[in-house]
């Protein structure tokens, strides 16, 4: 009687998980109940960047400048910056950490559910790397340009100049030709015009053309002017006077001459990086031309070691590297104390805008590059979910109806624990959410989800084939059953070991198609062993009965 | 009872002229390697009204003089565009091109692997399939640990060894030859797929053997080796054939249903979890008996 009660017992509580994961599983069960609707229909199942869209990618950082003890600091400082970019750009959850692979350090970033994953990767390359470096002695002579070369490249700067200055004398727009043409970089998008300066702050060729050669007002002066910048095409827009002191407003075309560069040295790296930096904006120097330029603040240790770099480089360069290239390289005339400095480069005001902000927003302390991506699309994610899940549930259709035809009454019994099992496992992905060890389903995860279910009644199938072996040796029904579970278990136990042996190798492997597949299957054998022998077992205890010996075509064993 | 053993010839034949067709067809052809091995970029787009044919589409990207590129059609107005790559500028480069000639294109997916790290899941994979390997043949010596007569019981560890070889063997001749003649190319799920084969095969083949020693340990002197083999096989047949069937059906399911991307993953596993059925019924066996007839000789 004992027994009969623990029975009972056993069997009502599959039935209270049975009801449970089926409305886990099938929230839209519930919808009539709304409380319980809302609260079932929050879980969800955390799906994998391919069937939701989203993009997986992987970068190499560069860390061959910064010392060995220094890696694991810069690495967690490029992972800050790009989480903060990411942020901004409001995505749901990224997930970003680095991982190494031998001695080569990388970074990888997925994000989901990204409508625009072009936007985003860009946002990530834009991220600024940003390098202070010191003369390291020696120079680079593969930058230097035969003078034969540079000659020729004036020749044709010059002709070019002298075409677009016919154009502007014969009454073409000049803002237009300025935009197009113009080599100056702080005003062509402005059509070539600077705004009121005072006499003296222009190089003298370019100031004797406003203010000596009887030009005026509106007029484009008639010949090219030659300054170090190269050839001009000058239009004086209004001269006047302000408190005894004259200023000008005029507008240029300048076709730049191409000149030597400075030999290159070998700079060396300092080790303060945009990691030091603290914020940066656009200041205007005013001499010559002007030209925008960034300023930047350092924070306390950026301070110290650029007051320490400028301390030990007095008379000696200082190069600035932005994403690898050298922007300015100016000579250090002093001691910096105060942790500010200044870029100039041939930024437009809209560039040095930009790359202010980006700036701001983090420079790397390393570089980065990418090396691998994966991508979908969420239409295709979507897609894939789909067809994913009617294969999974025409799979689950043919195994039910082949248990149900070859095995009758016991394999109506494994195919109702068969949706014990699939419902379990679908409870199970909802809820890992909220445990350390997290499931994301992917494609490969919901193949070998699916491949789980034709492998979950193997189990039974080992059990009901030794129980009809037993009935035709002439057992009674029931205890032919019984003798079936018990003697069918070691090799249940020993046909799985092999299949996880293998997926946890696999789960090693790495990849995330390798994984997402190998975790699932992995999941699916051990959770199936629980459901084929004791769930099938419970049911069949409390359903067969005296009567299944006088039906054992339901067993499908022919009368003898 | 079918006597299975006494169509050991055929079986024998049978395996032997495919798996040297599959070594044969491995050397002729070798295997066709996807990025995940070689690097390089998989596209796949969706043309907005029906897609062009490949011919035009490859024009499109002419100029670009991408290596070894292929281009095939895939579902809904889709197109794949393979082709060697290192830097990901060129992937821009290379759906600008296309964008340029075909307004309104989609880029659904976009798969890029520097060779970097295509070298580091050729390692990986290599190191899986090692310690697969391994990890097989420690279960197969556990699970074989018991002396057994008149057969050593390394005999059936090497049985289930040689079958498992020519599972993997045949799977992998059929993907040489499906990348040879429709541009199958293999990747890091078609290594899941073997080491998943790996699993399968050997424990049809130890269910098998179980029986057998099961039966051997409980049967009557007055029985030889063979037969006991034999009825060892019959008494397992229908339970190792409707495991791998259940097995099979979901695989089918998602051959067919399931979409592209896990198609060439879920045919690995379909041959070699067939070939792996038939090889622990037809060919495991047979290798003891074989084995014992030499023996006692």
């Amino acid at each position: 009687m004992i027994l009969k009660r623990k029975l009972q017992i056993k069997f009502t509580l599959i039935i209270i998980l049975a009801v449970f994961v089926g409305l886990v599983s099938y929230p839209q069960a519930t919808v009539r109940a709304p409380f319980l609707y809302d609260t079932l229909n929050k879980l969800k199942i955390n799906l994998g960047l391919d069937l939701q869209g989203g993009i997986h990618l992987e970068y190499r950082a560069d860390v061959s400048q910064v010392e060995s003890n220094q890696v694991g600091d810069a690495m967690q400082a490029v992972q800050d910056v790009i989480e903060r970019r990411v942020n901004a750009f409001g995505v749901a959850e990224p997930v970003i950490y680095t991982t190494r692979s031998g001695s080569e350090q990388r970074l990888v970033v997925e994000l989901a559910g990204v409508k625009d994953i072009e936007e985003a990767k860009s946002l990530i390359k834009e991220t600024p790397f940003l390098e202070f470096k010191e003369e390291g002695g020696g120079t680079d002579e593969s930058q230097q340009i035969p003078q034969d070369i540079l000659d020729d490249m004036n020749a044709q700067a010059k002709v070019k100049a002298e075409d677009i200055l016919k154009k502007a004398l014969a009454g073409e727009d000049f803002a237009q030709l300025a935009k197009d043409n113009s080599e100056d970089p702080g005003s062509k998008d402005n059509g070539g015009e600077y705004d009121f300066q005072k006499k003296g702050s222009f190089v003298p060729e370019y100031e004797a053309v406003i203010f000596d050669k009887g030009l005026g007002d509106g007029q484009i002066f008639p010949e090219l002017v030659e300054t170090t910048f190269g050839w001009h095409i000058i239009k004086r827009i209004e001269v006047r006077e302000i408190d005894g002191s004259q200023e000008f407003k005029s507008a240029h075309i300048l076709i730049a001459k191409k000149t030597q560069p400075e030999p290159q040295m070998n700079f060396v790296s300092t080790g303060l990086t945009g990691k030091n930096l603290e914020t940066a904006e656009v200041a205007f120097q005013n001499q010559g031309l002007s030209e925008p330029q960034v300023s930047l603040k350092f924070d306390g240790e950026g301070a110290k070691l650029f007051a320490e770099i400028t301390k030990k480089n007095i008379g000696k360069r200082v190069a600035i590297y932005l994403d690898d290239m050298i922007i300015s390289a100016p000579t250090v005339q002093a001691e910096i104390t105060n942790g500010e400095a200044v870029i100039t480069g041939d930024f437009s005001i809209e560039e040095a805008k930009d790359l202010v902000k980006r700036l701001n927003e983090g420079a790397l302390p390393v570089p980065i590059t990418l090396i691998s991506q994966q991508s979908v699309e969420a239409s295709l994610g979507q897609a894939s979910l789909e067809t994913s899940l009617k294969a999974g549930a025409v799979g689950l259709l043919l195994v039910i109806a082949f248990m149900i035809l070859y095995y009758r009454f016991l394999g109506l019994i494994a195919s109702f624990t068969l949706l014990i099992y699939t419902g379990l496992m679908v409870t199970l992905f909802k809820f890992s959410v909220f445990s350390p060890w997290q499931i994301t389903l992917t494609l490969s995860g919901i193949a070998g989800f699916i491949l789980s279910i034709g492998m979950a009644v193997d189990a039974n199938i080992l059990i009901f084939e030794r129980t009809k072996e037993e009935i035709r040796n002439g057992r009674h029904a029931l205890a032919a059953i019984d003798e079936g579970f018990k003697r069918a278990w070691t090799s249940i136990r020993d046909s799985n070991v092999s299949s996880i042996i293998t997926a946890l190798i696999l789960t090693e492997m790495g990849t995330g198609f390798v994984k997402g597949f190998a975790v699932t299957l992995i999941l699916g054998v051990l959770v199936s062993m629980f459901t084929a022998v004791v769930i099938t077992r419970t049911i069949l205890r409390f359903v067969a009965g005296e009567w299944l010996e006088r039906k054992k075509y339901l067993i499908g064993v022919k009368e003898k | 009872m079918i006597n299975i053993i006494s169509k050991t010839k055929y079986a024998y034949i049978f395996s032997i002229t495919l798996t040297a067709l599959s070594v044969l067809s491995l050397f002729v052809w070798g295997l066709k390697f996807g990025i995940d091995f070689t690097g390089g970029t998989l596209l796949e787009v969706r043309f907005p009204e029906s897609a062009p044919n490949v011919s035009e589409a490859e024009d499109a990207l002419r100029d670009l003089n991408l290596g070894s590129l292929t281009l095939q059609p895939a579902q809904n107005q889709g197109m794949l565009v393979r082709y060697a790559s290192e830097d990901d500028a060129l992937n821009q480069k290379v759906f600008e091109a296309l964008e340029g000639k075909y307004a309104g294109i989609q880029r659904l997916r976009v798969d890029f692997i520097n060779s970097t790290v295509s070298q580091d899941l050729k390692k990986n994979s290599l190191w899986a399939i090692f310690f697969a390997v391994a990890g097989i043949m420690v279960y197969i010596a556990w699970a074989f640990r018991k002396v057994s007569r008149p057969v050593e019981s390394w005999k059936y560890g090497a049985g289930a060894v040689i079958a498992l070889i020519h599972d993997i063997l045949i799977t992998v001749g059929v993907f040489s030859v499906l990348g040879r003649f429709y541009g199958v190319e293999v990747g890091i799920p078609f290594v899941a797929a073997l080491l998943t084969i790996l699993g399968f095969s050997v424990h049809d083949t130890i269910v098998v053997y179980d029986r057998t020693r099961e039966n051997l340990l409980r049967g009557s002197a007055k029985e030889k080796f063979p037969e006991v083999v034999n009825r060892s096989l019959n008494e397992t047949l229908v339970r190792s054939i409707n495991t791998s069937l259940t097995v099979i059906i979901t695989l089918l399911a998602v051959y067919i249903f399931g979409g592209e991307s896990i198609k060439d993953f879920s045919l690995a596993l379909l041959i070699g979890v067939t070939f792996g059925t038939y090889s622990s019924i037809f060919i495991a066996s047979a290798l003891l008996v074989t084995s014992y007839n030499l023996q006692s000789r």
